[in-house]
């Protein structure tokens, strides 16, 4: 990472948010992943060693959203809609089209929605503000998570899990469980490695 | 048209379609807006006032109109229109959503392959055989979660929640919360 915080290989005339924490090792292949990013947390995003970010990742981050993603895990272009905190376990593999959020964004309640979207249209830029009770997600170690998979606010997905294509996984995932359907269901479970990986 | 100057970049007024009417603090947002907009209905795409279209694409045939209300937040979501869609007020579509009044091809196998000359290059000129379609119609203080899918000929009644991820294919009534593939009522409440 150069002191300006660009990347010397972005097609994106952005840069990297102060409180934006990337490993030497990492790779954030463009600044357009945080265009949408809002953070004012004293570490919004953390990205672990080896971890990498690809084209179409977007980190929707509120101003109070706290993001982990942790060693060696990739992310190929998953939409994280966060303002409480997503943590993204070591050596998960997340595909393209996943949508992980920790917020509805919105009111449920309809009149108090109006009240947000007269709100919001008066804002620069038009954000939401974040002010509507997030659920953290969790994706533990070793997970790996299908394309256009929809994952809800509160959702903890235990380590070793496997959540197939266009799953939407509406309540938690037990370790080494394989879940698919919509919603998801688990189908089968995986045997136990024997030692954790190196 | 009269000039709006509520469109931001890279939409401003002189660059939108000259059958598209947009109300007062709209914000259309987006490089492929109406790269696939091709109605030639004298007024296809109403979009009322305060509305925020962030990469929102209008995929609207020759036939097709849109009518979107007042207070609408939609995040890049995809529109496919054939006929009609109609979207009233204080409406949330999230991210990558996708909205279809119609089957694109027809249904049985022979029509099909008329369907497939007729819309390759070697078919110019050529009729397309007959569409299903129908319009869709998502009504006041509806909220629809990323990745949703709403098919054909369905109503979404007011202040009805459908959860990220879900696929519509049959009506929804107002106040309910839908999930899943097919989309189910899950509880009573959607509107709270």
């Amino acid at each position: 990472m150069s002191a300006a915080r660009t990347l010397a290989w972005d097609w994106y005339p952005g840069t990297i948010p102060e409180n934006v924490v990337v490993d030497e090792t990492a790779y954030v292949e463009t600044t357009f992943s945080f265009a949408l990013y809002r953070s004012r947390q004293p570490r919004g995003v953390v990205i672990g060693r080896g971890a990498s970010t690809y084209l179409g990742t977007m980190f929707d981050a509120g101003p109070n959203a706290r993001i982990r993603i942790g060693d060696y895990a990739l992310i190929h272009g998953a939409r994280l809609i966060c303002d409480a905190e997503i943590e993204i376990g070591d050596y998960a593999l997340i595909s393209w089209n996943v949508v992980l959020m920790d917020t509805y964004r919105v009111p449920l309640n309809v009149a108090e929605r109006r009240k947000e979207l007269e709100r919001v249209a008066q804002r620069r830029p038009r954000m939401f503000d974040g002010d509507v009770a997030a659920k953290p997600i969790r994706i533990g170690r070793n997970v790996w998570i299908g394309f256009d998979v929809c994952v809800l606010p509160g959702v903890t997905i235990g380590e070793g899990a496997v959540v197939g294509a266009r799953s939407v996984v509406m309540e938690d995932v037990p370790a080494y469980a394989v879940v698919a359907g919509n919603p998801a269901q688990t189908i089968r479970m995986l045997e136990r490695p024997g030692e954790a990986a190196p | 048209m009269a000039a709006n100057d509520s469109i931001l970049d890279p939409w401003r007024a002189d660059a939108l379609p000259a059958n598209v009417r947009v109300g007062a603090n709209t914000v259309i947002g987006g490089t492929y807006a109406f790269k696939r907009f091709r109605s030639k209905r004298e007024l296809a795409l109403v979009i009322g006032s305060h509305c925020t279209l962030d990469g929102t694409h209008f995929a609207v045939g020759e036939e097709g109109r849109v009518e979107i209300g007042d207070f609408c937040y939609l995040t890049n979501v995809v529109l496919l229109c054939e006929e009609a869609l109609q979207i009233g007020n204080y409406v949330v579509i999230g991210w990558n959503a996708t909205i279809a009044d119609t089957d694109f091809h027809p249904l049985g196998a022979a029509e099909r392959i008329a369907d497939a000359v007729a819309c390759s290059p070697l078919g110019k000129g050529q009729a397309r055989p007959a569409i299903l379609r129908r319009p869709v119609i998502i009504e006041d203080d509806v909220w629809i979660g990323p990745n949703a899918t709403i098919l054909k000929g369905v109503r979404i009644g007011a202040g009805a929640f459908v959860e990220a991820g879900a696929l519509v294919t049959r009506d929804v009534p107002p106040g309910v919360r839908v999930v899943g593939n097919p989309a189910q009522v899950l509880e009573e409440g959607g509107s709270r």
